[in-house]
């Protein structure tokens, strides 16, 4: 995968109200950490970040800080606003790219399942698996075709075919989709009961 | 109806709900969510509402997560009674909410289909929503 280009320059200014103004001028305030030496705090112009995550989240950037040579980095971490969901900070990881790195690959499900076509409904509890390569080789994404899986088949982590150069680090037991069977309850018109789930048994934001 | 099953306290303190969600702003279960765009308190009944308009639009093909739990119980005094003589009785639950919870989820259906049933979903509750796919985040 060809390295993406970004530039950056050295934050010196720290705190809530430097970093609102940074934002309010399109920049992203971030952090480089470097294996055996300090961090490295920066900003970056909000619109090439965003089009370098688009690029995909796995690919390594040279980042440009200042006049500085580039570095190969890998991102770390992001935050997000919660209700625009605009890049809020963003964390990079320096890498070596003779050295292997872990990181986090998402999973895309292709093909269309046979049970699906039963009735059932496809669930994808794993949405990324934790991978072992170079930084040069790390897929953008790992696909896995689910176009044989009937209702009551899934597929497991220790399934999925790595590309070349790809260790994959997650348990193998760890299931990656499965179809279920849809909800077989039709009695009681009021009740609708689907396929429901609630997931938080803690409860909604708790009021300040 | 969802409410807890049991409590510590039967009354509590309304609290304020000042802020952004602290947490589940992304989807984290289904496709496709419905997130709230202002603060509110919903009520069970709401949530209930909810849950219908959308299966009975999907027609129980999907799956639909519901991230939100009504923990808070408020009360109310009976009518024409005068103010003063302790707090009302229990009346109800309420999840309290806050911009940028993803309130509902939903898997197994196409975009259309999610978008039209998470329309039906939003309009049975006091806030203004937004529908939201994996690929926003």
């Amino acid at each position: 995968m060809a390295h993406v280009a970004l530039h950056a320059h050295t934050r010196t200014e720290f705190g809530n109200g430097p970093t609102r103004r940074l934002r309010q001028q399109g920049m992203v305030p971030g952090i480089v950490y470097q294996p055996g030496g300090p961090s490295l705090t920066l900003a970056l112009p909000g619109r090439d970040l965003r089009k370098a995550l688009n690029e995909g989240r796995t690919g390594v950037i040279d980042l440009v800080i200042g006049d500085e040579p580039a570095r190969p980095v890998l991102v770390k971490d992001w935050q997000l606003h919660p209700v625009h969901l605009g890049v809020l900070h963003v964390d990079f990881q320096q890498v070596d790219l003779t050295q292997e790195v872990e990181a986090p690959v998402q999973i895309t499900l292709i093909g269309n399942a046979v049970g699906v076509r039963d009735g059932g409904v496809l669930d994808q509890p794993l949405r990324e698996v934790v991978v072992s390569a170079l930084p040069d080789s790390l897929p953008d994404h790992i696909e896995v075709d689910v176009s044989e899986l009937t209702i009551g088949d899934a597929i497991a982590v220790g399934d999925i075919v790595a590309p070349e150069g790809v260790a994959i680090v997650t348990d193998p037991e760890t299931v990656v989709a499965s179809v279920v069977a849809p909800s077989s309850d039709v009695g009681d018109e009021s009740s609708d009961e689907g396929e429901v789930e609630t997931t938080d048994a803690g409860g909604g934001d708790s009021p300040s | 109806m969802l409410m807890p099953k049991r409590v510590k306290h039967r009354k509590h303190h309304r609290g304020r709900r000042q802020g952004l969600s602290k947490g589940n702003h992304v989807l984290h279960f289904g496709e496709f969510g419905l997130k709230a765009l202002e603060p509110a308190a919903i009520t069970n009944r709401q949530i209930e509402a909810a849950r219908i308009a959308m299966t009975r639009r999907i027609k129980r093909g999907g799956k639909v997560w519901i991230n939100i739990f009504p923990q808070l119980p408020f009360t109310k005094k009976a009518a024409e009674t005068r103010m003063g003589s302790g707090k009302g009785s229990p009346e109800g639950w309420v999840a309290v909410v806050k911009p940028g919870r993803i309130m509902f989820e939903l898997a197994g259906v196409p975009e259309p289909l999610a978008r039209d049933a998470m329309r039906l979903a939003a309009n049975k509750l006091p806030i203004r929503c937004k529908f939201v796919t994996r690929e926003d985040g």
